[in-house]
């Protein structure tokens, strides 16, 4: 009887004042919204069954049977079928010539405006086709002019005329179009049944500049571009390796994206590279705009909240991330880059870590590590307490939690509900509008929620620091799909904790935490290397070690040693053997060196070419081992500073 | 998603979705209790209950929320019934918010209930009781205790914090044992123990600042000795100096302050010593079937205090105080030892002390062992070592009065 007085409906609209009424009400009135709307698709969709998603006749598959057909001997028919294939299109640009001012035989040249470069088809088709070859002919005066009404062969041609370093041979028209549509020229010649496609491509593109969603304060400023030859050259400036290689292929039946693949042989386990290009191989859409299709498309656990592939923006993370065996997918047209494999952790740590001292790099990871708890928790662990475990906040705390309450009309639950999501919409809003307006926005969004809200009595003044805390936690996290995926799995977790209590909360977190541990990134583990727990990889987790004392690349790479031993700097040693090379004078006098050391100003001069000479001396004992090796090429740092002054 | 897990992933939700807010209360619709006080009711066989409540908008005074006009951080109500939870149940008939206990710091028990009708319900319903505290305090007054609960005292804008805070602070006057619910439980429910509480009352010490000429016109909550118990009923009380001798046994100080005359002339001239290191120990001894008990104190203090005007070094006063100090402390110990042998209760737990250092023993003479404390030899040996005189090098005394 209890039970169904809990459960029942109508008890919400008698007065009574539970949270649980007005979680209902939402959840029924959501319900109904849903239920509502999917009957109205329902019926409008069956009253229309077919029509819909028709595609209005079968002009593809014309197209289809013009592509596949070879090349014409005639120059007019393959006109005609260009044009066919490509009708209406106002940016379609065809240039009639003959090679050798009429002299030799007649061409046509497609190219798309905008796509090519006009200075390439230029200097490099048109000018060596029908200037340059007079010229040409008339220097070489008549010896092979038996040739001169001959036909030539598009070989002969490319050979000798196209100034242009890139020139392919089309053999059908799927191949001749796919190149003219990816900006590249199509030149026909009269009589060949072979198309040349010469390299024209050059279109507008944004030079490399500051990236919008990861920023450093220590680091390069230059990011990924929407043009993927800019975006490989910046990685490829970075690493000047003979076993870097880039794999290319085309995704997408209509778009016909470039796609990349980014890897070091020898570091990247081949395996890894083999099930990357499997995925994107099996991929069969017709488009790819964005790196996020991809993403979506090759994703190890389609369903969960967890992003199992790394996005980055910056050029320097991608070489870091394939100088540790990882695999990068570049996309044309988005400066957005996939890094292969991936784990949680990766999401909270930023390049700077890298870049910075590694106390400051390990201090602000931790500051990360708290700002993902935080920002996970906070505001769940606030509606546990505040409505069900009053115990547990101490009493002054509790007190002054009532207090700000005292004129609340909504349950915690709801209250906190309500604050998320106002803070959702304000950050989706910041998001979306004209720059301009956006200051405007976010004063008057602070005004209404921190200050007018509360003296309102619609929200407790603690709420808003709680929710503002958990806000600032979010925006601290380094990785944007990271911090999406923690700010999604807030709302169920405030859910639970809101309906269940601890009990909830540990539930919701449990449930999360079990389901993290199942996932992997292209094979390996998504929360390694806390669990499983990888002892060597240790050193670049919690903490950022220190640059020599990152031995060894992490575990997910195929060569492991990533430097020599013995890395970490030491001062040079003023010993015996240093000592015994010095110039009498200086010997004279060292046991007075550093008493005189601060007034003379070369002092410094002795030391280091003492250590130079020492160096010199270890060089020429023979065969080292490797340790010693070492040494001396520490030691002899010196001698180079030295010689630059 | 694969299908097996989409009805499992139903059932989960469901449990969010149905669960209605199961024991979800609001913080603002609780009245959280400060302090409680237990008072015989008017007809025999019932308690009343007294309860402090915090109004939390007049305790913080938030800004925003409106003050709800009167003032008073605290309201305090008060109900009977025939049992403590009945009594309890009873506030709900007028408490506009439901009675939390979550935040209760001090149990007061009146001593007319102490006396008549004992403590045995009080243990059992408040340790028994899931949301109260076993760290709450509980203090007996010869006073109302009602009147405690609603007495605005101390410096804290609750009056049930100013006790709380009064205890936590209360090692310096060491004249009231600190005993919360769960020591109190303890030592009654051990055999070799009998439950000690410490004793409040109202006086008139504040003063004030309105009118200064009503001079002690405001009740204060003071802490004044030591009430002890024979099974469940109040006994008999001692005095705060009394109480002094006790608290070696029962709730050792951090420091302890030592006042002494210093001149045979003037019994007004006195020396304050203040006791900052010190090794307390009660050994046990089964002497020819007796129990018998062995007390080593040995005191380091410091000279905090010298009235009396000397020419001598510190180093001579110094010594030549140890003697009394030692004599001062043996007599409170072996006082209260007194005490608790004239009336066969053993409130100092020394049967306690007995039984973790023979344990057979203890069960043959457990059944006797009033009669046997009363007869038991106690040898009090106490030394005490002055160390410091703090700042000065040499006792403050003026040119003139060494002529004297």
């Amino acid at each position: 009887m209890y039970l169904h007085n809990r459960l029942s409906l109508v008890r919400c609209y008698d007065g009574s004042r539970r949270p649980f009424c007005f979680v209902t009400f939402i959840v029924t009135y959501f319900v109904m919204f849903i239920v509502t709307f999917f009957g109205a698709f329902l019926l409008h969709f069956s009253l229309r069954v077919g029509g819909w998603f028709s595609n209005g006749g079968s002009n593809v598959v014309d197209v289809q049977e013009l592509l596949d057909h070879h090349i014409f001997h005639d120059l007019g028919e393959n006109v005609g079928r260009v044009k066919t294939i490509l009708v209406k299109n106002a940016d379609l640009v065809q240039r009639d010539f003959s090679v050798r001012e009429a002299a030799g035989p007649a061409c046509t040249l497609f190219y798309i405006d905008g796509l090519s470069n006009n200075m390439l088809i230029d200097a490099g088709v048109l000018r060596p086709l029908i200037i340059d070859s007079v010229l040409r002919d008339r220097i070489a005066g008549s010896t092979d002019s038996g040739r001169e009404h001959r036909p030539a062969g598009p070989h002969q041609t490319a050979e000798r005329l196209l100034i242009n370093p890139e020139v392919k041979f089309a053999d059908t028209y799927q191949k001749a179009i796919d190149g003219l549509l990816a900006g590249e020229s199509l030149l026909f010649i009269d009589g060949v049944d072979e198309a040349l496609l010469v390299g024209t491509k050059g279109w507008e593109s944004r030079s490399p500049g500051e990236t919008a969603t990861e920023v450093v304060i220590r680091g390069p400023r230059d990011g990924f571009t929407e043009n993927i030859r800019t975006n490989t050259s910046l990685i490829r400036r970075r690493i000047k390796d003979p076993m870097f290689r880039l794999e290319s292929l085309q995704i997408g039946t209509r778009t016909k994206t470039f796609v990349n693949v980014v890897y070091i042989e020898g570091i990247a386990k081949q395996e890894l590279v083999d099930e990357v290009m499997t995925r994107l191989e099996s991929i069969q859409v017709d488009s790819v705009l964005e790196s996020g299709y991809l993403e979506e498309l090759i994703s190890d656990a389609p369903w969960s909240p967890f992003r199992t592939v790394k996005l980055t923006e910056r050029p320097d993370v991608v070489a870091a991330a394939i100088l540790e065996g990882r695999v990068a997918i570049l996309t044309d047209s988005t400066p957005f880059v996939l890094v292969a494999p991936t784990s949680f952790w990766e999401g909270l740590m930023a390049s700077d870590d890298y870049y910075s001292h590694f106390y400051l790099g390990t201090f602000s990871r931790i500051i990360r590590y708290i700002a993902f708890i935080v920002s996970l928790t906070l505001s769940s662990i606030y509606v546990m307490l505040v409505s069900f475990h009053q115990e547990m906040i101490p009493t002054e705390l509790a007190l002054s939690v009532a207090a700000g309450r005292e004129t609340v009309p909504f349950p915690v639950l709801v209250e906190v509900l309500g604050m998320e999501t106002a803070f959702e919409l304000m950050r989706e809003a910041g998001l979306r509008m004209p720059r301009p307006i956006g200051q405007a926005v976010s004063i008057v969004g602070s005004l209404i929620i921190g200050q007018a809200a509360v003296q309102a009595g619609l929200v407790s003044p603690i709420m808003v620091i709680v929710v503002a805390v958990t806000g600032i936690s979010s925006f601290a996290i380094p990785s944007y799909s990271t911090s999406f995926t923690i700010r999604l799995l807030r709302f169920p977790i405030i859910i639970a904790s809101g309906t269940l209590g601890l009990l909830g909360f540990v539930g919701a977190m449990f449930v999360i935490t079990v389901h993290a541990l199942s996932l992997r990134s292209f094979g390996e583990p998504f929360l390694a290397p806390m669990i499983p727990f990888q002892p060597s990889d240790q050193k670049d987790a919690l903490v950022r070690s220190p640059w020599w004392m990152l031995k060894s690349r992490p575990w997910i790479a195929k060569d492991v040693t990533r430097q020599g031993n013995d890395q970490m700097p030491k001062a040079p040693k003023n010993n015996g053997s240093g000592k015994a090379d010095l110039a009498p004078d200086e010997k004279a006098s060292d046991g007075q060196s550093h008493k005189s050391a601060q007034g003379k100003p070369g002092s410094d001069h002795g030391d280091s070419k003492s250590s130079a000479s020492s160096g010199q001396q270890k060089r020429a004992q023979p065969a080292g081992t490797g340790e010693q090796k070492d040494k001396t090429r520490r030691s002899r740092k010196p001698k180079k500073i030295l010689g630059g002054a | 998603m694969h299908k097996q897990w989409t009805i499992p992933f139903l059932l989960i939700l469901c449990v969010f979705g149905l669960s209605g807010c199961t024991g979800a209360v609001d913080i603002n619709d609780l009245a959280m209790v400060m302090a409680v006080g237990l008072d015989k009711g008017d007809t025999p066989g019932t308690v009343t209950v007294t309860a402090q409540i915090a109004r939390p908008s007049d305790v913080v005074g938030q800004t925003g929320a409106p003050a709800a006009g009167t003032g008073e951080p605290i309201w305090t109500a008060t109900a009977t019934g025939r049992s403590i939870f009945e009594a309890i149940r009873n506030l709900g008939r007028y408490s506009s918010r439901r009675v939390y206990w979550g935040h209760n710091k001090v149990i007061v028990i009146g001593e007319d209930l102490a006396r008549d009708e004992g403590i045995n319900d009080v243990v059992d319903f408040f340790s028994r009781n899931h949301e109260l505290r076993m760290r709450t305090w509980v203090v007996v007054t010869p006073d109302k205790a009602s009147q405690i609960v609603a007495t605005k005292t101390g410096l804290e804008v609750v009056p049930g914090n100013s006790i709380d805070k009064l205890f936590h602070f209360s090692d310096l006057v060491a004249e009231a044992p600190k005993i919360d619910l769960r020591t109190m439980q303890a030592s009654y429910l051990s055999d070799g123990s009998e439950v000690v509480l410490p004793v409040v009352q109202t006086r008139l010490r504040g003063v004030s600042t309105d009118n200064p000429k009503e001079f002690g016109s405001t009740p204060q909550v003071e802490l004044s000795g030591t009430a002890y118990f024979e099974k469940d009923k109040l006994k008999g009380t001692l005095n705060p100096d009394d109480t002094e001798g006790l608290m070696w046994f029962v709730d050792p100080p951090k420091t302890r302050v030592v006042v002494i005359p210093c001149s045979s002339s003037n019994p007004n001239q006195t020396a304050t010593l203040e006791i900052r290191h010190y090794k307390f120990k009660v050994v046990p001894q089964y002497v020819q079937g007796r129990p018998a008990f062995r007390i080593q104190l040995n005191v380091e203090c410091n000279l905090v205090e010298l009235d009396c005007p000397t020419k001598q070094s510190h180093q001579q006063v110094m010594k030549a105080l140890e003697a009394s100090v030692e004599a001062n402390l043996k007599k409170e110990i072996s006082d209260a030892i007194e005490a608790s042998k004239t009336n066969k209760v053993d409130f100092l737990g020394l049967g306690s002390r007995f039984q973790d250092r023979y344990p057979a023993e203890w069960q043959r003479i457990k059944s006797n062992w009033p009669e046997l404390l009363s007869t038991a030899k106690v040898n009090i040996d106490v030394s005490a070592h002055i160390r410091s005189p703090v700042l000065l090098s040499t006792p403050t005394v003026p040119d003139s009065a060494g002529d004297r």
